[in-house]
């Protein structure tokens, strides 16, 4: 499914001094991987936010699957939003996590997979009877994964979905993420703090500037997965990547100063 | 140190009250406090058990009036937290109403009520319900409102409509703070009850300690104390035993 983004700009009620979002352009063809890079509070959170249509832009177009505002293709099911947090209901088992959206999702809703067949997709099978506050918190995002999974969309937002996870747990779980994508080939957009995760994911890196948000570099990722960190190819793309970073911090600091 | 089990604080518990009884007991004796004034623990259990059918009939009606009270005002209270989620714009006017009836004395209504409604069960029914009521409408209203705010943006990234919404989000949310507010209303309901009792009645623990009263007889004063504060602990108990099997994702609230 492509998105395309035009001229976006997000101010939140009371901040009229320090817009969230600044004139943001970019386009996403179907099926790509995209990963937003950039510095705390430069509004990534806000873009996929309002993408989800979860909150409104002051200015702007967001046009999704040739068209369709970001309400219509939340309706249509097209859009599944994650976060760091796993929002898992916390009175019910890991399959009725995943059970309740027959229930919630409007009348007719297609799911893509029956909530066991979800479950054993993040190896979770075993864990199907556990209530959330018993797994582990990999365990838990994995859950939270299966449930998206779950959803036939073609859009994934992700905010940071493991940010909350120690490293090799959050490796691991970049790396089955990647192998559910394979195949599915949605088109995706990744925010992360991580470089390394980035590039070991993306076909695609978007640099934002400081706040307001605009973006500062769209950085291509050619390479084939799995990727190894050590191929020369990779180091470039990370250099890239740190440079367009540090430099639009030095245009910040230059123009704060 | 021993670990700190429910086990081994309620036997702490036992062991406290039962010190407070034998210091109670013996300080009477030692200083031979009249009768009159404060009458021994033996001989309030003495009055206690040689007027048992008596009391036992008493407690029974008080209990009644107390749990159809509490039932009304839950109910009441529930109720009116989930229409003004539901409909949020009257929510300030219902909420100085409900402030309004909180904030008016017991004393006030209490033989107001009975001059209305005559000696019957009826105005304390309604007492106990007005009493119980606050407690659970503006915990009821917190635990509604108070969603966690991920799963509430889960819920409308899902485009779940609003009942949806209520159905398997809010309501589910706000059943531990119905508990909160059973604790607070259920030794009220019991309060409630009494008091309204003693204003004016044909029976009931109320009424019985206002008669003792009148004649100065205080081991029969003494002895509903008693009473009531079995059922004030057993009413708490059962309320937490049933909190912790329904409220079992979040770590036990309950002192025991
Ligand atoms: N609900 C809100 N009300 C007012 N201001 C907000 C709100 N949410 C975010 N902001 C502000 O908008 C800006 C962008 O926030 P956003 O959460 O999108 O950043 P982010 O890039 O996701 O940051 P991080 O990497 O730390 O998650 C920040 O200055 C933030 O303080
Ligand atoms: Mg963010």
């Amino acid at each position: 499914m492509d998105l395309t983004v035009s001229c976006l700009s997000h101010v939140y009620p009371g901040r009229k001094t320090r817009p969230a979002l600044e004139a943001v352009d970019f386009t996403v063809p179907s099926g790509q991987f995209v990963a937003l890079v950039g510095p705390s509070g430069c509004g990534k959170s806000t873009l996929l936010r309002l993408i989800a249509s979860l909150i409104q832009p002051t200015a702007g177009r967001i046009e999704i699957d040739g068209g369709l505002t970001p309400s219509q293709a939340a309706a249509a099911q097209h859009i599944a939003w994650m976060s760091q947090s796993p929002a898992l209901l916390p009175w019910l088992t890991a399959r009725d996590n995943i059970a309740i959206l027959r229930r919630v999702l409007p009348e007719g809703t297609r799911l893509r997979l029956s909530p066991d067949e979800a479950l054993s997709m993040v190896g979770l099978e075993a864990a199907a009877e556990a209530y959330p506050f018993t797994l582990s918190g990999g365990m838990q995002q994995r859950l939270a994964l299966a449930r998206l999974l779950t959803l036939d969309s073609s859009l994934w937002l992700m905010d940071e979905p493991f940010a909350a996870l120690d490293e090799l747990t959050r490796e691991r779980l970049s790396q089955d993420l990647l192998e559910l994508w394979q195949p599915l080939r949605p088109t995706v957009l990744w925010v992360t703090h991580n470089i390394y995760e980035a590039l070991r994911l993306a076909n695609r890196v978007l640099v934002f500037t400081p706040q307001p948000g605009r973006i500062a570099a769209d950085i291509d990722v050619p390479l084939p997965y799995p990727r190894e960190e050590a191929d020369p190819a990779f180091q470039q793309v990370l250099l890239q990547v740190r440079q367009a970073l540090s430099l639009n911090r030095n245009q910040y600091e230059a123009a704060h100063a | 140190m021993k670990p700190h089990t429910p086990d081994s604080s309620a036997r702490a518990a036992l062991i406290i009250v039962l010190v407070f009884v034998l210091l109670w007991e013996g300080g009477v004796r030692l200083f031979s406090v009249p009768v009159y004034l404060l009458p021994a623990p033996s001989t309030i259990l003495l009055t206690l058990a040689q007027n048992a059918s008596m009391y036992a009939q008493a407690t029974l009606l008080t209990v009644g009036e107390a749990l159809a009270g509490l039932l009304l005002g839950v109910l009441a209270g529930v109720i009116i937290a989930v229409l003004l989620t539901l409909v949020p714009h009257i929510e300030a006017g219902v909420m100085s109403l409900a402030i309004m009836i909180k904030s008016t004395p017991l004393v006030a209504i209490a033989p107001l009520l009975t001059l209305w409604l005559g000696f019957g069960v009826l105005p304390k029914i309604i007492i106990t319900a007005l009493l119980t009521f606050f407690p659970v409408l503006v915990n009821v209203i917190s635990g509604l409102q108070r969603v966690d705010g991920a799963l509430l943006d889960l819920f409308r990234s899902w485009r779940a409509s609003r009942w949806k919404l209520f159905l398997y989000l809010r309501l589910p949310s706000a059943v531990p703070y119905i508990f909160a507010a059973l604790k607070i209303s259920a030794p009220l309901a019991i309060t409630g009850a009494v008091v309204a009792e003693w204003t004016g009645a044909s029976g009931g623990l109320g009424r019985v300690m206002w008669l003792a009263y009148a004649n100065l007889n205080l081991p029969y004063l003494f002895a509903p104390i008693v009473i009531l504060a079995a059922i004030g602990i057993s009413l708490y108990r059962l309320l937490a035993h049933a909190e912790r099997r329904l409220v079992f994702w979040l770590p036990s609230s309950t002192v025991e």
